[in-house]
């Protein structure tokens, strides 16, 4: 039928669309096995693996650390004299610590530096990717008998999990050492007072769960623009900003998303 | 992905890039580095000794986009030759080398690495036959 020739072209288009999307998800879900399962076979790690994973801990947590430090001790002061103030104001002051401590350490720095670390890196990393896939790298590293996947992309995950769980845990550091002193002043005498406020909130359960969440920030920040630019096609330059844009798109999601997923298994 | 070290064969190609984040030393390391577990500065002192036996020095710590098309053709061959695979093959030179009498430029450099190569196809169409030397 005439008629209907425009609906079954925009539904196959449609569909066309909601397969590509789909198979975006299928690349990610499938090189984030392989990346745990390589990540955990000691044949991955030789001198030049162990080179790359030093070269992506640099560019992404050493090289940002004092920037990042700054930044994250300017945000979490900020925020803990309002928690502080607001406390104060509403008469549960002796909650102040425990609150800025809950929603800075637990909530906050964990999902900034993976949004840092992601603005970043995976952006670098997804454009690189997808650049080696176009110009065919991968392809010329592998006739070398260098695996691409080993030499390139698992030290890189290596490395990115490594930054993200050294960033968080930098920025936590100093987001408690910034309560204490918010909170009780510079004065050593509250330390007890504050090592029971912190046994409360870091118990067995909330130390799991915030590794747990570290680590998903870690694996997304790495592996879903590793998987993105993975799905480039080769020869095609002008394709290498869409992967990118659909990189960061996707792995905006899967932040809020792990970050929704630990609310809930906290608090619900 | 095939890997050719299943096959021992390595392709010097223009449609096989230099890594473009590496130099030249370490395009060439990476080999031994990756393959061999060599501690990066012995892969790359065997690199550098390679290159040096072709006088090519300087490009060592260059990066794909400064080099010139000789010193990109010398940086693959010598990726392939610090793998020692059974063949090496160099598919269709002028590909590689569009701006240089190549037939005399290759044979050269292969010969300055006797020693180090097992056995070298050239690739080329039969209308290229006439550029060669007899053998």
């Amino acid at each position: 039928m005439p008629g209907m020739d425009p609906i079954i072209d925009a539904l196959t288009r449609r569909g066309a669309a909601q397969l590509a999307w789909l198979r975006g998800w299928r690349g990610f879900g499938r090189f984030a096995a392989v990346a745990i399962v390589e990540s955990l076979t000691p044949a991955t790690y030789n001198s030049a693996t162990r080179s790359v994973v030093q070269k992506q801990i640099y560019f992404t947590a050493w090289q940002i650390l004092p920037t990042f430090t700054l930044f994250s001790a300017v945000l979490s002061f900020v925020l803990i004299q309002i928690v502080v103030d607001a406390a104060r104001n509403y008469g549960f002051a002796q909650h102040a610590l425990e609150a800025s401590v809950r929603i800075l350490v637990l909530e906050i720095l964990p999902l900034l530096t993976a949004l840092f670390v992601g603005l970043r890196s995976g952006a670098a990393i997804n454009t690189e990717v997808a650049l080696m896939v176009v110009h065919n790298e991968m392809k010329a590293l592998a006739d070398s008998g260098v695996d691409p996947m080993r030499f390139e992309f698992i030290p890189r995950v290596i490395g990115g999990v490594i930054s993200v769980l050294a960033l968080t845990a930098v920025a936590s550091a100093l987001a408690l050492v910034l309560a204490y002193i918010a909170v009780y002043g510079f004065q050593v005498w509250s330390l007890s007072e504050f090592n029971r406020v912190m046994g409360n909130i870091f118990d067995i359960p909330a130390i799991a769960l915030l590794w747990a969440k570290v680590l998903a920030f870690g694996l997304a920040v790495t592996v879903i623009p590793i998987s993105e630019g993975l799905a480039a096609p080769p020869a095609k330059l002008f394709f290498v900003p869409i992967s990118v844009l659909r990189g960061m798109v996707r792995l905006f999601f899967v932040l809020m998303l792990v970050e929704v997923i630990s609310l809930v298994l906290k608090y619900i | 992905m095939a890997m050719a070290q299943e096959s021992e064969i390595s392709l010097i190609s223009e449609e096989l890039p230099l890594r473009a984040n590496l130099s030249v030393l370490e395009n060439i390391a990476i080999v031994p580095q990756y393959r061999q577990n060599m501690a990066y500065d012995q892969a790359a002192d065997q690199a550098w000794s390679l290159l040096v036996g072709l006088n090519r020095s300087e490009c060592a710590f260059k990066r794909d986009p400064d080099l010139s098309r000789e010193e990109r053709f010398v940086a693959k061959l010598l990726r392939a030759v610090i793998r020692s695979p059974s063949i090496i093959i160099i598919d269709r030179p002028a590909l590689l080398l569009p701006d240089t009498h190549y037939p005399p430029f290759v044979e050269a450099t292969l010969a300055a690495l006797d020693d180090k190569i097992n056995e070298c196809w050239i690739v080329d169409y039969t209308w290229n036959e006439p550029l060669y030397a007899p053998r």
